[in-house]
């Protein structure tokens, strides 16, 4: 159903606020993104460095459990990046107009989750700088990548959707570059005349704009239920106890979009606290929908959770019925089971309130609580399952060390840091857009 | 000289009648507005066709078969047998082609969309014409832009754009 237009804001006034928004910065903006640079570096970057220079061994890592922080990070960050492209394209194919003006915002959350989720990868190797051995080509060892290990699969589907996730999100901002220009001054008029391409706005680039963004669309939607699905069967291929479940393709794409709406609600809560005129565009009737999606995914998110455990349980199968003994029922999974299972799944019933969904303190709590249940449920899967593998002689508990945890808390920094530079720089609302939920200026009626 | 005549407009209903009256007496008329006017546009004119599709395809097929002959190709020129599983395995040969199919559609969309956009335009590249600039209408206003405007006809456009509401007329010559 068409949403009522919003007649609030003028055209110009969108271009005055994004621009005034981008340009006029105080001094808090810029200690804060200095500090959270600073400190991305120290707890991200250092650590990284050390282990490099270190080994592994620095790790909590060790046999059999050799997946640990570092892949349910890497896990975790992809399912962020997954309410982008939802929001972008799942929405725009089906016309939900509330989309507009969070959809920018959320893809440049899915760009920097992507870059972080590369990152992941490299920090997980022990020797980041071989990488060029998983890059097919031919060479004078007759070694060849897999085509047929998952792995393979992964650096095909990743890579793909990083490409297809900045295509979208440059596409979409080119009219809106063009139209910035004319407010912008100095290297900014500048960076935005090369980066609009010399944009008009005419009557044919519509036309043609509109038919890429639907075939945008078309991709990269069934390209976030691959990519997560792809990223499930690094698990669900193996005979890994724990992981080798059929189900979870379905529950890690549930489990992403999940965790991917609640991250587009905490930025666009902090997007609304730092820039109040964005309260104009982002409103109570955006939290109120992404609310409502949010409950829906989170009660498909508990029956699959439910099936997940169910189903081990039905195999009847020793070496499953150990893992899940684990995973349930032994300090500290257990702990760690229930507050996934309060965060995900009993918290989010509280969005059946029109009241809580309409506030975005409630919300901004609620999805707070869901990101931290998403990330201790991707960290009960990966490390947990090996930690009971087989034989009861190769059972060994897995503890992250201090550089695995700090480089999990500088990922965050340091997506927050990308993230705010990115802000002053390029538009976070989709100016067009917005100004199309503001209507067409017709002057009769009914047109 | 060529003379360009632009009309401003500040209510979309107007301008597209004044395009409708233009185009129908057979003069070149380009729509420049800062939102898409794609439904409006097709209301009156019908729905056009973009060649922008035969790129996307062109991609998705190209990606497929890049992927297909990737995965299965190089198992036959670098032959790793793996415990019993087949050279030539077709889910994830399937899997592969899936992905450079939809990487290969994104990349070929864009360009299809340069081309057809006409972007990058900028002066000095060859299909740079040097058209009208009209700022307002990338920011509030809706322009219209008939080329070829010079001699008699400016007269005449100038009343039909005022006609038909225009806020403001410029005649530009280069």
């Amino acid at each position: 159903m068409e949403e009522k237009k919003n007649n609030k804001f003028t055209y110009r006034e969108v271009n005055e606020d994004v621009i005034n928004f981008m340009t006029k910065t105080g001094p808090l903006y810029y200690i804060i993104l200095a500090v959270m640079g600073v400190s991305a570096v120290t707890l991200f970057f250092l650590p990284w460095l050390y282990q490099v220079y270190v080994g592994q061994g620095v790790t909590g890592l060790n046999v059999p459990v050799l997946w640990g922080v570092y892949l349910v990070n890497f896990v975790f960050w992809v399912g962020i990046a997954h309410a982008g492209t939802l929001i972008s394209a799942m929405l725009y194919i089906t016309k939900t107009p509330w989309r507009r003006a969070v959809a920018r915002g959320a893809e440049t959350m899915t760009l920097f989750a992507i870059v972080l989720v590369g990152l992941f990868v490299f920090t997980h190797m022990g020797r980041p700088w071989n990488l060029y051995w998983t890059i097919p080509y031919p060479n004078h060892r007759r070694l060849w990548t897999s085509f047929q290990s998952p792995l393979t699969f992964d650096v095909f589907a990743i890579s793909t959707y990083l490409t297809s996730s900045a295509i979208f999100l440059y596409f979409g901002m080119i009219p809106d570059l063009a139209s910035l220009k004319h407010h912008a001054t100095g290297w900014r008029k500048h960076l935005y005349s090369i980066l609009s391409l010399g944009w008009r706005g005419t009557d044919r680039q519509w036309h043609v704009q509109g038919r890429a963004t639907m075939f945008f669309s078309s991709f990269v939607l069934p390209l976030v239920v691959s990519v997560h699905s792809i990223v499930a069967w690094d698990f669900a291929l193996s005979i890994v106890p724990g992981y080798s479940k059929t189900i979870f393709a379905p529950y890690f794409v549930t489990g992403a979009l999940l965790s991917g709406f609640a991250g587009v609600v905490i930025m666009l809560s902090v997007l609304r606290w730092a820039c109040p005129v964005f309260k104009k565009y982002i409103t109570e009737m955006h939290y109120d929908r992404m609310g409502l999606v949010m409950l829906f995914i989170s009660l498909v998110w508990s029956y699959l959770t439910a099936m997940e455990v169910i189903t081990g349980l039905y195999a009847d199968n020793t070496f499953e019925w150990e893992h899940i003994k684990y995973k349930i029922l032994s300090t500290p999974s257990m702990q760690l089971f229930i507050l996934m299972i309060f965060s995900n799944t009993l918290l989010p019933l509280v969005l059946m309130v029109k009241k809580v969904r309409n506030c975005a303190v409630s919300m901004f709590a609620v999805s707070l609580f869901v990101l931290i249940g998403m990330w201790l449920e991707r960290y009960l899967i990966v490390p947990n399952a090996l930690s009971r593998k087989f034989l009861p002689w190769m059972w060994r508990d897995y503890c992250p060390s201090w550089v695995e945890v700090s480089i999990t808390a500088g990922a965050v920094l340091f997506f927050a840091t990308m993230f705010m530079a990115s802000i002053k720089i390029f538009p976070v609302i989709s100016i067009f857009e917005v100004k199309e939920d503001a209507g067409i200026p017709m002057e009769k009626e009914g047109h | 000289m060529r003379t360009t005549v632009l009309g401003l407009f500040k209510y979309v209903d107007r301008l597209l009648s004044a395009s409708e009256k233009l185009k129908g007496e057979g003069f070149s008329v380009t729509i420049i507005s800062p939102v898409p006017l794609v439904h409006e546009i097709e209301h009156i004119e019908g729905e056009k066709k973009s060649l922008l599709r035969y790129f996307t395809l062109f991609g998705g097929v190209l990606g497929f078969l890049f992927g297909t002959v990737l995965a299965l190709g190089t198992s036959a020129l670098y032959v790793m047998p793996r415990g019993g599983r087949p050279i030539f395995a077709a889910t994830p040969t399937l899997i592969i082609s899936y992905e450079s199919t939809i990487l290969f559609g994104v990349i070929m969309t864009l360009l299809g969309f340069f081309a057809i956009a006409g972007l990058p335009y900028f002066e000095g590249m060859p299909h740079f014409k040097g058209e009208a600039q009209c700022p307002e209408a990338e920011i509030d206003s809706f322009g219209l832009i008939i080329e070829d405007a010079g001699g008699d006809k400016w007269r005449y456009i100038e009343g039909v754009l005022k006609e038909c509401g225009a806020s403001e007329v410029r005649k530009l010559e280069d």
